[in-house]
């Protein structure tokens, strides 16, 4: 019997040690939501120097989630809080979660439990803006856009409007580039031993007597370089109404609203066997068909031409990145689309217990530079200096802290200019933006809810056949019989079906 | 004089045995050469990856590649240290749970034994989905965002307490259990002198899994943990090369897409986050080693 207490004793004193470890290490680390508003609140009496004439709000905690792979975020938080102190009076919870991936998994739970996040990075690729609005998940901006005009100043109704759902905003884009083109980057040392006069280059076919020079007297060199869906796929520019993988699409010059499968489309043929010959040929790697970072493979100087999206100053960025010297040339017309609306946007969860405030951040995104630059780069002398000539900014290599891109959130075009790029940066994006011809579908959004089972089909067939036949790898014909039959097998009729008579009945409702 | 002769009953002949170990061999190789291959790249110049592809021997050797990887400073090692613990806190926590829910429903004298049985066998076949699982954590048991929400959701797994619940029916006899209360065992006497030590080979069934499970977890952090400090090593890998696929997939377009892949760390850093996650667990294997064989083969012969 004694044997018997001593042993329960025993038992009772681990699970007590366990009971307080747990407790020790839940208090640990729970204390956002416990803490207390007391100590950090300013005087009221401060005069607010701001132009919003809130001069006592409330000191309230938001939490901003976005992509990204950023680390060590608490430098930027607690500059950002010393900022807006006597403004917004805010602390910031700032984190990035990667990419789509693992962001949109750790995202999408939490925005349907309905979790308090103020703040939430939402796009057509990530957290998927379409489906997490439609279900409700998103607070309706209208209002908050109208009482705080400046989101809609800096971005144009236009294009606020082309991200609108039945009339509502959900999320605001982000003020970046508002359309779209392909070309060509052409290796700059090439270019110049070949003499080649770039406004000669109009299509694919003028640079073929350069891609067998580039075979004759270049060993170990590659012509074109073609990666999944990066390569000469994108000269035909479809105009599509969802991923780029799914079926469904207009033809790019707005000639009718008739919904094709691209995939199938005469246009598309053509290329599948021009790239056979160019693969046949040695334009393209023999591995084409499984390379997959075509930044990385850019960088290793192998290769002399590559089908990427333009925008102005489009080579001196990939200069930057891959380390080889590259020249562009525009090939496609700059059209705006929905690819640029909704590819980067901020919404804010119903969860939000302080909406108002989170959009009032937001909007200081779009209008205050020195708030949208420490959000992006980070403190001054802590993450980043000013170069000599006060022109660019240097980031500090050891902080531990680097950017994943302004084009995230707020106005794009407030961002510093890094080394590099143009002075008149900002001036050359207008150009290019006001250039735009607008396409038939901008604003309009398909709903795939009834075909979601047809859309995930029709995307298999085309992940299974794609990059053989972009790549030329495989003969077009056979291949092409299969891929159409298991096209029409995954019910992609069904699919084109459903978009048209969508397409057509928002056609007719905006007329 | 044959040597044939002295052959043991069951042993095999020179050519089978030959023939055996050959494929013997031939196995071995598969499994190693691809964590071979691993290694080597983790110490390739990240160049020549690009130019000339794998090599098991590298061109050009380089430790950059860890450089890289331990001045991302305290990241991984913080990470390394939260799967470490989450891993041993775990492991003993849930072969506690699951032993001690195992043991009544191996005891035939147990009243409720069936329908406790059923409640954990619901489990197996059933689950809750995806976010009332997580609402459970994030409003009712409000643990996201501390350890604990690493640990707690596999403490106790259907699969493993059937497996402990047959092999306690298997190894301990009723009989052992009511010699002990002859003797003037109360129960928990019973169960942790006369039990709990014939147990050792299922415990460290259970044990291995269930540390592996822990130790390979991204799953529980990329749903549940919010804070970069509670970041495992193995989320954290999961986390770059997730992204590295998903960026490279073509599923993403967007215009700076060319710049965030630049930024991405390379082939050979990748290895190297690899070869480092490997790390303990591998001593996990020859430390349960000698009582998982045991744990294999007992109960499947009786003599």
């Amino acid at each position: 019997m004694k044997l018997n207490r001593k042993l329960l004793t025993r038992v009772f004193a681990v699970v007590l040690c366990l009971v307080f470890v747990l407790a020790g290490c839940g208090n640990e680390t729970q204390p956002t939501s416990s803490e207390t508003p007391s100590s950090t609140t300013p005087s009221s009496t401060e005069p607010s120097q701001s132009a919003t004439p809130a001069a006592a709000l409330d000191p309230v905690t938001l939490t901003f989630y976005c992509v990204g792979d950023s680390q060590d975020m608490s430098g930027i938080e607690k500059g950002v809080n010393e900022y807006l102190k006597d403004t917004l009076n805010i602390t910031l919870e700032y984190e990035c979660f990667g990419w789509g991936d693992t962001y949109t998994p750790k995202i999408n739970p939490m925005l349907a439990a309905g979790d308090p996040i103020d703040i939430v990075f939402t796009s057509n690729w990530a957290a998927n803006f379409r489906s997490n609005a439609t279900a409700g998940y998103f607070t309706v901006l209208n209002d908050y856009i109208k009482k705080y005009p400046g989101v809609e100043q800096v971005l144009g109704s236009d294009f606020l409007n082309a991200t609108q759902i039945d009339g509502k905003n959900y999320a605001v884009p982000t003020n970046k580039e508002k359309a779209h083109n392909w070309g060509f980057l052409l290796k700059k040392d090439l270019v110049a031993k070949y003499n080649i006069d770039l406004n000669s280059i109009k299509s694919l076919q003028d640079l073929e007597p350069y891609f067998d020079r580039v075979l004759a007297e270049e060993p170990g060199m590659t012509p074109l370089l073609s990666v999944q869906m990066d390569g000469p796929w994108h000269l035909l520019d479809w105009n599509t109404f969802s991923d780029d993988d799914v079926p469904g699409a207009l033809y790019p010059d707005n000639r009718d609203t008739k919904v094709i499968n691209q995939f199938l489309a005469p246009e598309s043929v053509a290329l599948y066997k021009q790239q056979r010959e160019y693969y046949k040929k040695g334009y393209l790697h023999p591995d084409a068909a499984t390379q997959d970072n075509f930044s990385a493979e850019m960088s290793t100087g192998k290769y002399f031409a590559f089908v990427a999206p333009m925008k102005p100053g489009k080579a001196v960025e990939m200069t930057q990145q891959t380390g080889v010297e590259w020249e562009e040339i525009f090939i496609t017309p700059i059209v705006m689309s929905n690819r640029e609306a909704d590819g980067a946007m901020l919404a804010i969860p119903v969860g939000s217990k302080n909406p108002e405030r989170a959009f009032m951040f937001i909007e200081k995104l779009y209008t205050d530079a020195k708030l949208k630059n420490l959000m992006n780069f980070g403190v001054e002398g802590v993450h980043y200096k000013w170069s000599d000539d006060k022109n660019y900014i240097i980031p500090i290599e050891e902080s531990g802290y680097k950017t994943s891109g302004g084009w995230r959130f707020g106005d794009n075009f407030k961002d510093y200019l890094t080394v590099g790029e143009a002075l008149d940066k900002a001036q050359q994006w207008e150009k290019y933006n006001a250039s735009a011809t607008p396409l038939l579908n901008l604003g309009f959004v398909f709903d795939a809810t009834n075909v979601a089972s047809e859309v995930a089909a029709c995307k298999d067939v085309v992940q299974t056949y794609y990059k053989q036949l972009f790549t030329g790898s495989v003969d077009v014909d056979p291949t092409l019989a299969r891929m159409e039959a298991d096209f029409k097998a995954a019910g992609v009729d069904t699919l084109l079906q459903e978009i048209q008579t969508q397409f057509d009945a928002w056609l007719a409702s905006k007329k | 004089m044959s040597k044939r002769k002295f052959r043991l009953a069951n042993e095999i002949s020179t050519g089978s045995n030959v023939v055996l170990n050959i494929i013997f061999v031939l196995i071995s190789i598969v499994c190693l050469f691809p964590i071979l291959l691993v290694i080597a790249i983790s110490f390739t110049e990240e160049k020549q990856i690009l130019l000339h592809g794998y090599n098991i021997i590298p061109r050009e050797f380089s430790i950059k590649a860890y450089d890289f990887v331990l001045s991302a400073g305290d990241a991984i090692m913080r990470s390394y240290g939260i799967s470490i613990l989450v891993t041993i806190l775990g492991t003993i926590l849930s072969m506690s749970v699951i032993t001690l829910y195992a043991y009544p429903l191996a005891r035939s004298s147990f009243r409720y034994k069936n329908f406790f049985s059923f409640f954990v066998f619901f489990t197996m076949i059933f689950g809750g989905g995806l976010v009332p699982w997580f609402m459970v954590y994030s409003q009712l048991v409000r643990i996201r965002d501390t350890i604990w929400i690493m640990i707690v959701p596999y403490l106790i797994n259907g699969f493993y307490v059937m497996i402990m619940r047959t092999f306690i029916k298997g190894s301990v006899p009723e009989a052992l259990m009511e010699s002990a209360k002859i003797d003037g065992a109360g129960e928990f006497r019973t169960f942790f002198s006369i039990v709990l030590p014939l147990l050792k080979p299922g415990l460290a069934t259970i044990g291995l899994l269930s540390c592996l499970g822990y130790w390979n977890d991204w799953y529980l952090p990329l749903v549940f943990v919010t804070k970069r400090e509670l970041f495992n090593i193995q989320y954290t890998m999961y986390q770059t090369l997730s992204s590295i696929q998903f960026l490279t997939s073509g599923s993403a377009n967007f215009a700076e897409l060319g710049k965030v892949l630049s930024d991405l760390p390379g082939e050979s850093a990748r290895m190297a986050i690899a070869v480092i996650s490997i790390g303990p667990i591998i001593f996990a294997y020859g430390f349960f080693q000698k009582y998982f064989i045991k744990g294999l083969t007992i109960g499947a012969v009786k003599g």
